[in-house]
């Protein structure tokens, strides 16, 4: 049933067609001279989720409240659905939020909570009933109409939250931080539970987090962000496996960043030798960035695999074991494995040529995409 | 453990003695025949009589409720909107001045309030009456409700206001249905504050009150002064009953603030 009418509100308008729905063009956002977001652009499609990544003041909320218009940006222009926004006051957008402190009225009953946006929209008594019940359907809250919101545990007024924004059919759903609060179990079962909720609506959700683990498993795409600025943009998998820079690679995951030396494609000089690789496009003997994630690593006896370490810590995670080596160069290996070795123990570390991700210094995203289409072409000939 | 106990129930006992015994003493001797406060020769409701057909008095007695009603709710509108202009405003320094000078005028001297009317009245040629009785009432009022819901306001989490924003709330949608809702107690406790605050004030109303108009408290002063008669004793005890009254009233109102009532449209099984 929601699906069906989703659909046919879509098909309505012609711009509703356009595969863009909201797209900052050179948005920059700065309070009492302080700069908060430095020249933002991106596009936001339809039916997708995204998550807004980065640590706590890297601008992602003020994304987020840009594009729910509770602030207006300094420069640049934020399109929704074609349409210049800049100056649209929150209650003209066609998006919704839920806040990460939930912002239920207590005032107000579950029932009514939901109802608040339909009955402000002034839609009639009989046609509100049928749409609250069908959104609390969908965050599975059937019967608890009645409940006071006094009365509700941190999940149920997280999907109170969400039924009360999607009760309005926006096409676009904001979510800042609404997982934070609750503990781990139900924070892993909510992530899959909004995926599920985004698919079947099939609109677009932006969530905002700053936590990795949330933002990989469930996104299309992740805008990772530092310091007011997009450091790079993409599919989970692909900010995993190759990110752009120390800060991301750092961010997404666990990684070793070791210091390296380009000698020409698909060669480079780490550790003090020489190893193949699947990058390319850098300079002859260009100073590179080197990253290896830990569980890239495989243990061997000494004397076998790429690099000799000696096990410096090991502590037991559960999955798997961490540990710490030292090589002969002095870098550190953080590596990951199922297999156990001794602190002190000289052990062998295998990976693979796929393994190595060489970053270029003070690169910019869009170099980077640049560098990768160029040889990415090269391999096709 | 229960010696302590006893001792701290004693000493409780001995705080509200001391509070209350003026006040049960005086409603003691309300009934007395005798008409003074040292003999009780008999019971008799002589003197409740003789303030039921005070015609002057029971003017002066719905004077002072009008006045009481009529300043609490204007000075809870005003109040409200003066604790909403001191919420909102952004700058820190501008807030604290705004809340300084609210608290000043709660701490300073009703007599200096009183007199500073007095001269303003005269000066801008406000005729000593009903109307000043009611603009000074207010105008003390007006404060008390201030620092009843600006507490209430501050509880209240901005992101209330970023979510009704969000639902499609107009400026004015946002205060009635979530603003307001919320600081219902304070505007409640403000509400009454005042209410009481009105009614048993003397000082100020003193300075302003003039010919012809008077309050109670202001006439049973004036009464006390020309001789004592025990129908002060009873109009006294009147007013203590109905202030007892206001308070609870307001006791079990703010009582059933915590239950919302359930709202049309949320039935169901």
């Amino acid at each position: 049933m929601w699906q069906g009418r989703c659909h046919s509100r879509y098909s309505a308008g012609d711009p509703m067609t356009e595969k863009t729905i909201i797209q900052f063009d050179h948005v920059a956002k700065r309070f009492d001279g302080e700069t908060i977001l430095r020249d933002i652009n991106f596009e936001i499609e339809r039916g997708k989720f995204y998550t807004l990544l980065g640590p706590s003041g890297c601008g992602k909320t003020t994304i987020l409240r840009l594009i729910a218009g509770f602030l207006e940006p300094s420069e640049g222009t934020i399109t929704f659905d074609g349409q210049l926004v800049n100056k649209i006051p929150p209650n003209k957008r066609q998006v919704n939020t839920v806040f990460q402190d939930y912002a239920l009225f207590p005032h107000l009953n579950v029932f009514e909570n939901v109802a608040f946006g339909l009955r402000i929209n002034k839609l009639a008594n009989k046609e509100i009933e049928p749409r609250v019940k069908e959104a609390l359907h969908f965050v599975n809250l059937d019967g608890y109409q009645n409940r006071e919101i006094a009365d509700l545990s941190g999940g149920q007024k997280q999907r109170v939250a969400i039924a009360r924004a999607i009760v309005n059919r926006p096409q676009v759903l904001l979510l800042d931080e609404p997982l934070s609060a609750l503990d781990l179990k139900l924070r892993t079962a909510m992530q899959v539970e909004l995926r599920q909720l985004q698919r079947r609506l099939g609109i677009t959700f932006i969530f905002v987090t700053h936590d990795q683990e949330e933002a990989l498993a469930m996104s299309d795409e992740i805008f990772v962000l530092n310091q007011g600025k997009i450091e790079q943009s993409g599919s989970p998998r692909s900010i995993y496996d190759e990110p752009i820079n120390r800060f991301v690679a750092d961010f997404i995951g666990e990684s070793n960043i070791i210091p390296g030396t380009m000698l020409r494609d698909r060669v480079v000089s780490f550790a003090g030798k020489t190893f193949d690789c699947v990058d390319q496009g850098f300079d002859e003997m260009e100073s590179v960035e080197i990253v290896i994630r830990p569980e890239d690593l495989e243990l061997k006896p000494q004397g076998e695999g790429m690099l000799q370490v000696r096990v410096e810590s090991q502590l037991f995670r559960g999955v798997h074991y961490e540990m710490i080596g030292k090589d002969a160069d002095g870098n550190s290996w953080m590596i990951h494995s199922t297999k156990s070795a001794q602190i002190g123990e000289a052990i062998g570390l295998f990976f693979e040529p796929e393994a190595i991700h060489v970053m270029r210094h003070g690169e910019t995203e869009e170099d980077f995409d640049r560098r990768l289409e160029s040889y990415e072409g090269a391999d096709h000939d | 453990m229960v010696k302590k106990r006893t001792w701290s129930t004693i000493y409780l006992l001995c705080v509200f003695a001391v509070l209350y015994l003026p006040i049960f003493y005086l409603m003691f001797y309300s009934f007395n025949k005798a008409g003074n406060m040292t003999h009780f020769t008999g019971f008799t409701f002589d003197w409740y009589k003789e303030v039921f057909s005070d015609k002057r008095l029971i003017v002066i007695v719905i004077d002072t409720v009008i006045v009481a009603l009529l300043s609490s709710v204007l000075s809870t509108v005003l109040g409200v909107f003066g604790a909403l202009a001191i919420y909102l405003t952004k700058r820190r320094q501008y807030k604290n001045m705004l809340l300084s000078l609210n608290n000043i005028l709660m701490v300073s001297p009703d007599v200096i309030i009183g007199a500073s009317f007095l001269i303003l009245f005269t000066l801008i040629g406000i005729k000593l009456g009903f109307i000043s009785v009611l603009l000074a009432h207010i105008a003390f009022s007006v404060p008390i409700v201030v620092l009843m819901v600006l507490p209430k306001l501050q509880e209240m989490s901005p992101t209330l206001i970023d979510a009704a924003r969000d639902l499609g709330a107009k400026r004015l949608d946002v205060l009635l249905k979530v603003v307001i809702p919320f600081i219902t107690p304070g505007i409640f406790a403000g509400f009454f504050m005042a209410l009481t605050y009105s009614l048993d004030d003397f000082a100020v109303t003193f300075f302003v009150t003039g010919n012809g108009f008077s309050t109670l408290s202001v006439e049973i002063y004036s009464r006390a002064r020309q001789g004592i008669s025990m129908s002060i004793n009873a109009l006294s005890t009147l007013i203590f009953l109905i202030t007892l009254a206001i308070v609870l009233v307001y006791y079990f109102s703010s009582r059933g603030m915590g239950k919302v009532k359930h709202l049309p449209g949320g039935e169901d099984a």
